[in-house]
């Protein structure tokens, strides 16, 4: 409470601040006031409590909630300091990306701190450009998902512009614009080592990978060919392309190819089987934008390495047999198995085959200006559960930007949404820049 | 015959204005004298409510022949470090927490109000429109711009040209069914120095945003040469680099 009172009063603030800048009516301009500086220093700070509302019946709840007190809500709260810095000597720029999240809920209190980004760049040639040291990389051009990102960690799609940790690389960046239908050739290689104390969440230790994206823009379609090679992980190669079919209209795809998947399933009594495929993900999608102002984004994403129907079943099966076999002899060792092999797989954003994403949002309706509402869902195609979105933005106020959004889960027993640990969850967001 | 010829060199001489009036010269000639071929620039735009309250936006932009243009956010903190490019018909818009380019459309607005994409990242109005028709006007020419593709933000427009000057007044821009989608109003015509003398202010309103307006304030444009390079998705992130 005290922190949505302190919430409360800041907006306030915020609000008479840009009142009192509104009075003078005089337009003004000298861009001598932003002249460059070798040092530039800025960030925001985000605070987002939330409340969560329990699924009771839910696998999840079951897997988290089996040896604590019962509870129809969560609340959690949640403040988040970005820190940027950059600076500038000549052909050489170190770049810093810093946070400190501090999360706390009725269960238990974290603190993070971390570089999301931190590395040299050094650029002799508007043509050549060389970064060594932690790089957030983000390959494709699916805006829930990308099957294409090799080397990067993967994406929240239920909020797809949160920043995210890069690894630590060593990349260079040719780029040659042409004239012609090929306007734009760009190869972009790196080097990305893996052991105990580097990259270590990347995969298997004691590798230096390689990867490479060569873009190109041709008859106005960005296309790029992405690629990594066996070391950490298995090898994998990928495509991708967007283009504008019209002034409103833009269209685009991935298609990735990974080769000696391993999946690991577990049964109803906990033994687990691993698999070895070759597999491919795919995603299509677009966005338009009426004469209204309304944007439509719209994805369809296959993903190869997903759970079929009846491996994510017989998950949800483990938990329930494990919590019976909790209740009635106090043993957990099933549910701590289940909650090992999730881990891996079943606990992940979207662990299953196929997918619809679709978010509309309308841009300043009512003439109010900087107000964006929109509603997102996601729709798991093979078990028919899915999440709806509502939310509500506003970005008026200079250097504060507000979010108020619900989110709805629904689906059926075993169903990927009807097992989640929430059934709705209501979250606000103030952002203040500087 | 001789009064046939005397007549028809008569009809010839006073039709001569007309003939002399090229507007796709006159086109080229605006153009120039707006903005050098390859420059550099600050902008500040901003966005007006019916209530006077206002938001800023700062940006600094560099250009390159008729349709290459960057323009990276300076201001507002929560913009800082946005990029958009521009290729010819092709737009993009670098976020840096996103950390990718992504494609964006000529008729969505990277900064809200009654300004555009394809008013914030303008290239040269000869590089996207044809010139069907251009007349005098009094002291100004009256030129009528039909688009070259479906892909430019506005269909038509029609463009006062002052004739002293030949820098534009006003323009009004049109969608393909006639509708009147905004009306750019240029003024304050000021010397940047370097040969550069132009209006140092563009206001626009539009019907379909009553009581709205928006004003791009223009600062230090400076010619200025650009390696092609500048102009690529993979340099976004990377403009900065390119103040001095």
């Amino acid at each position: 409470m005290k922190l949505a009172r302190g919430l409360a009063t800041l907006v306030l603030l915020c609000l008479a601040a840009s009142s009192v800048a509104a009075a003078d009516e005089e337009f003004k301009f000298d861009a001598a006031e932003f002249q460059k500086k070798p040092f530039e220093f800025s960030g925001y700070l985000e605070l987002k409590p939330d409340r969560s509302w329990l699924n009771q019946d839910s696998a999840f709840y079951k897997l988290n909630f089996y040896a604590r007190s019962q509870r129809d809500t969560l609340d959690q709260a949640d403040a988040t300091l970005k820190l940027n810095g950059k600076y500038t000597q000549g052909f050489t720029t170190i770049n810093l990306r810093g946070s400190v999240e501090v999360k706390s809920d009725g269960l238990s209190s974290s603190r993070i701190s971390r570089f999301d980004e931190a590395y040299m760049s050094f650029k002799p040639d508007p043509g050549f450009t060389l970064d060594a040291g932690k790089v957030a990389l983000k390959w494709g051009k699916g805006y829930a998902w990308n099957p294409v990102g090799f080397v990067e960690r993967p994406k929240n799609p239920n909020d797809t512009e949160l920043p995210r940790e890069g690894y630590t690389v060593l990349a260079a960046d040719f780029v040659r614009n042409l004239e012609g239908d090929l306007k734009t050739v760009a190869f972009t290689p790196l080097l990305m080592p893996v052991s105990s104390q580097v990259n270590n969440d990347f995969g298997k230790p004691n590798h230096v990978n390689f990867a490479a994206k060569l873009y190109l823009l041709y008859h106005d379609t960005d296309i790029d060919f992405t690629w990594l090679a066996s070391g950490s992980r298995t090898p994998r190669f990928g495509v991708d392309f967007s283009r504008n079919l019209t002034t409103s209209m833009e269209f685009h795809g991935e298609w990735a190819r990974i080769f000696n998947v391993d999946q690991r399933l577990v049964s109803p009594t906990g033994s687990t089987t691993t698999t070895r495929s070759n597999v491919t993900n795919y995603l299509l999608g677009l966005r338009y934008l009426t004469e209204r102002d309304t944007t439509w984004i719209l994805e369809y994403y296959r993903n190869g390495t997903g759970y079929a129907l009846e491996q994510a079943a017989d998950f949800y099966r483990l938990v329930n047999n494990g919590l019976g076999q909790f209740q009635t002899t106090g043993n957990d060792v099933l549910l701590q198995r289940a909650a090992a092999v999730s881990q891996g797989g079943y606990a992940r954003a979207n662990p299953m085959q196929r997918y619809l994403y679709l978010r509309v949002s309308q841009k300043e309706p009512f003439d109010i200006v900087y107000f964006i509402p929109s509603i997102t869902t996601i729709v798991n195609v093979d078990d028919r559960s899915y999440t709806v979105t509502p939310e509500l933005s506003y970005s008026g106020v200079t250097n504060l930007d507000l979010r108020l959004r619900m989110m709805w889960l629904h689906g059926e027993k075993e169903t990927e949404f009807g097992e989640k640990q929430n059934a709705r969850r209501l979250e606000l967001m103030l952002r203040v820049y500087f | 015959m001789k009064r046939l010829l005397i007549s028809s060199l008569f009809c010839l001489l006073t039709a001569w204005p007309v003939f002399a009036l090229d507007g796709t010269q006159l086109l080229q000639r605006v153009d120039r004298n707006l903005e050098p071929a390859s420059y550099e620039m600050y902008r500040k735009l901003i966005n007006v409510e019916p209530d006077g309250k206002r938001k800023e936006f700062v940006l600094y932009s560099v250009k390159k022949g008729r349709d290459k243009i960057v323009a990276l956010f300076l201001s507002p903190p929560s913009d800082k470090g946005r990029a958009t490019l521009r290729l010819g018909d092709n737009m993009w818009l670098y976020i840096p927490d996103v950390g990718k380019p992504m494609r964006i459309t000529s008729l969505q607005s990277v900064t809200g109000g009654v300004f555009n994409n394809a008013d914030i990242l303008r290239i040269d109005y000869a590089a996207e429109y044809d010139v069907e028709s251009a007349e005098e006007l009094g002291d100004q020419y009256l030129l009528n711009l039909k688009a070259k593709t479906g892909e430019v933000a506005y269909d038509r427009l029609k463009m006062r040209v002052d004739k002293k000057t030949v820098l534009p007044t006003i323009i009004e821009c049109y969608a393909a069914s006639g509708l009147l989608i905004k009306t750019l109003r240029f003024k304050d015509i000021k010397d940047f120095g370097g040969g550069i003398k132009r209006p140092a202010t563009l206001e626009t309103d539009s019907p379909l945003y009553k009581n709205y307006k928006s004003v791009m304030l223009y600062s230090e444009i400076k010619k200025r040469e650009f390696a092609d390079e500048v102009f690529t998705l993979n340099n976004l992130a990377r403009v900065e680099d390119l103040r001095k």
